[in-house]
Order: structure tokens, then sequence, then C-alpha cells
């Protein structure tokens, strides 16, 4: 059964396995499946600037292997929307704070998109993002998600209009952090408990590999 | 130009707040007649996309129709053969009626279609898809004579049919929560409904009327009613009793 994983700076070491298939999955994705051209690099891994010891990932694993994931990035740093997208925000206000996340790079394996996996995936988010005090996560995402977001208990505010990236409508818009919203998305899901998995860095030291000098 | 786009902007962004106060299906459709007129939009159905074995009649959240062409519609079954409903299938994108092209020789009725919906003053026509979770299919297609769909409406139209489908599911959708009444409480109610007094129905249910008097006092107190009256007709507004 799927389960979702907080993987961070500090316990990224037990997932170095994990992180470069997830890299890997999000470079056949958005570079070859959505055509995000820009993005486009040699070595089949999509990282950018963003990919640094500030962010944070919420990865689906079935079996050991990657069928989804999500980033979270905070707002009080420059973020995506504050550095590419601030057009799409009415007034150009980009919403920030301590308690603001950006979620960028969505995804879910071809094969998964029919299942409940997405539902998974969002409850894990709104359980993680209510356990770390989180209230609000923007995001810029293609139109057509938006009533999935709001048929999955989700409550979206729209930040600007609708605008044109690579030829698709998207919004920048705010998810509200919510108990309620958790409930509804994890029944959804068929969830009765928590998905949600938080490994400490000290469950994976006996695992690092020893480098010989 | 960009002062018409800025007036689309406050626009959308006054339709969604307006959205939230709406509790009615009619009160969406009434709010929606007036927003969406400014477009040049005349009508418009909000509905789930049937399978092959249901009926679009059951499948219709909201109708702003000439209702002449909804029965010659749905008696006919339209839908099956509609070049509109067609291409919602296929996209995620909002597109223009004239953009569902179809072939009279496959599809003979989509021509007799579209020329009656034509003939009912719905000439030109935008459709918005929505492929929601699980494989919920609906759309929204709204249609006037006239329409103003240019670059820069078609953004504001397009986030404002979105949250007017969601407000309207959420309207629609049975109340999530759980009936806040017990059922004394209920039956005291009900009988007040139908006119009886809290001694009759203390006779009724073969208690005191101070009982009765105490069950009111109490549902009074969980609906925020100032009296027995406003406790009924709440009760009745929330369908948390049935006479």
């Amino acid at each position: 059964m799927t389960s979702i994983h907080i993987v961070t700076d500090e316990n990224k070491v037990g997932y170095e396995a994990v992180l470069d298939e997830y890299f890997r999955l999000r470079h056949e994705i958005f570079v070859g499946e959505r055509g995000w051209r820009d993005l486009a690099r040699p070595d089949g891994r999509d990282v950018d600037a963003y990919d640094n010891e500030q962010a944070t990932y919420l990865i689906a694993l079935d079996d050991g292997r990657v069928v989804g994931g999500l980033r979270l990035y905070p707002t009080l740093l420059p973020h995506m929307i504050s550095e590419s997208f601030a057009h799409l925000v009415r007034g150009r206000d980009v919403l920030s704070g301590p308690t603001i996340l950006e979620c960028t790079r969505y995804f879910i394996v071809r094969e998964r998109r029919t299942g409940r996996t997405d539902c998974r995936l969002l409850a894990a988010f709104q359980q993680f993002c209510l356990e770390e005090g989180i209230t609000e996560v923007t995001a810029v995402v293609e139109m057509w998600w938006l009533p999935r977001w709001q048929q999955a208990g989700f409550k979206v505010r729209p930040l600007g209009l609708p605008t044109l990236i690579e030829g698709q409508p998207c919004i920048a818009a705010a998810i509200q952090v919510s108990s309620d919203s958790l409930r509804h998305v994890s029944r959804l899901a068929g969830l009765r408990g928590s998905c949600l998995v938080r490994a400490e860095a000290h469950a994976f030291i006996d695992r690092v590999p020893h480098v010989a000098a | 130009m960009s002062g018409r786009s800025l007036d689309h902007t406050v626009q959308a962004f006054e339709f969604i707040e307006e959205l939230d106060r709406l509790a009615s299906p009619q009160a969406i459709i009434d709010a929606m007649g007036r927003s969406f007129a400014q477009f040049g939009f005349e009508n418009f159905i909000m509905t789930g996309l049937p399978h092959p074995e249901q009926q679009i009649e059951s499948l219709v959240l909201l109708k702003k129709w000439p209702l002449g062409w909804y029965e010659r519609y749905t008696r006919n079954s339209y839908d099956r053969h509609d070049p509109v409903i067609h291409l919602c299938r296929r996209t995620v994108q909002p597109f223009e009626w004239s953009e569902a092209r179809f072939d009279p020789e496959t599809n003979p009725r989509g021509k007799e279609i579209m020329q009656g919906a034509a003939d009912f003053g719905m000439r030109q026509g935008y459709c918005l898809p929505i492929h929601g979770l699980n494989g919920f299919e609906a759309c929204l297609s709204m249609s006037g004579p006239d329409l103003d769909l240019t670059p820069q409406a078609k953004p504001a139209i397009h986030l404002m049919t979105m949250y007017a489908f969601e407000r309207a599911r959420l309207v629609l959708a049975p109340s999530p929560r759980p009936n806040p009444l017990t059922t004394r409480e209920r039956e005291a109610l009900r009988w007040a409904a139908l006119g009886k007094s809290a001694a009759d129905t203390g006779e009724i249910l073969g208690v005191t009327e101070r009982t009765i008097t105490a069950h009111i006092g109490s549902a009074c107190t969980k609906l925020s009613a100032a009296n027995k009256t406003h406790a009924v007709a709440r009760a009745l507004q929330h369908r948390l009793i049935e006479i």
C-alpha cells in the first residue's frame, strides 16, 4: 500500500536511492510528458535552484517504488512564484509568511493516475501541513486541477486570473490547510489512519554505507 | 486593454466572493445570470456527463435554458449526439461551440442539434469541461446570440465558472453534518410544525408538557432560534425534520 514519506535535508541520507528515482521521474514527467523543455538536462534528472536544503519533499512510495510526489518550499525565501510567476498574482502582491509554503512539481506516475494515489498524496499533504503549523500553501497549477482540488474538499482561493503558460491556462492559488479538508480527502482516499511516514535520520545510520578511506 | 482586463479581474473576484454567501441553487442561478450577462450569455446548463445507461436529466445541477429546448433536448436524448458533449469528454480545456466539429455523415443529428439550439437564440456558446477525481465528468455550457469571448474575457469566465460549479456542488450535496437534534427533540418539533401545543404533544408521546417544553427549549438553543416557531422554521429549512 502507498505510504507518503517526508524527506528533508535532515533525513535525506536514508533516501538516496529514492531521491534519485524521484528526480529521474520528475524529468520523465515534466520534460518528457508535459514538454517543459527548459528543464531538460543531459543527466535525465530534473533538479532546479529550489532543490536545496530548504526544500521538503512528500514522496509517495509503493513497495519502495516512487509513484508520486510534491515539493514544499518556504515563501519567506525567494521562491518560484516570487521569482518567476509574480505576474500571475493580482497586483503582483505575492503571498508569503512563516506559516505559508509553496508547493511545486506535483506529480503521480502515469499508471497510478486513475486510482486513489492522488487522494493519498493530497491527504498526506494536508496532514503534514497541519502537523507543521502551516496555514496556507500557494501553488501555480493548470486550471483543470482546480475542480479536482475542490472535489477533494480543499478550500482554494485564487490569487489572480488564469494565464497561459506553455499554452495551458494556469492559475496561482492558495490552498487553506484545515482538519476538515484532511477528513474529507482521507475519506476519498479510503484511509482509516495516517499514510504519512516521518523517519528520523538516526533510523538510517546503520544503513549508511561506510566509505573506505 | 489593460483597463478592461483589470475590470474582468475585479468582476471575477467579486463574483467568487458573492458565491460564498449563496445558499440555494436558485440564488446561484440568479447570480450567474447577472454576472455572465456581462459577457453576453443568456443561457447556461451545469450538468454531469451521462454514462451510457444514465439519463442526462438526473445529472443536471443547474440550468437556465429555454424550457422548450430543454424538453426537446432531453426527449430526444440529444446528449448522445451533441458535438459539444462529445468534445467535452475529450478535452480539459474550455472551447467555443464552433470548435466542436462533427462529421454530418457519421453524426447527422449533430447539425440538427446545433441548428435547434440556434433557433432558441443559442447561436454561440462556450463550454467548460470538468474532469474531476475518480472519473467524474461534468461541464458548464453557456450560450447567447452575441458573446464577448475576447482573450481578456475568457480567463475571467473560466475562473468564474469553476467556482460557480464548486458552489453548486456544495449547495446541492447532502449535508455532511449529522443532525444535531435528538430523536425526542425532532419529534417535539415535528408535532409543533403540525400545529400541536406542548400539552397536545405531551399527551401524544405520553410525557408531561414540561418535558416537551424542555425538548423544544434545547432544540431552540441548538438551532440558535428565538422561539418555537423560529426553531420549526430552521429545522425545516435545514431538513432536520420532515413533515
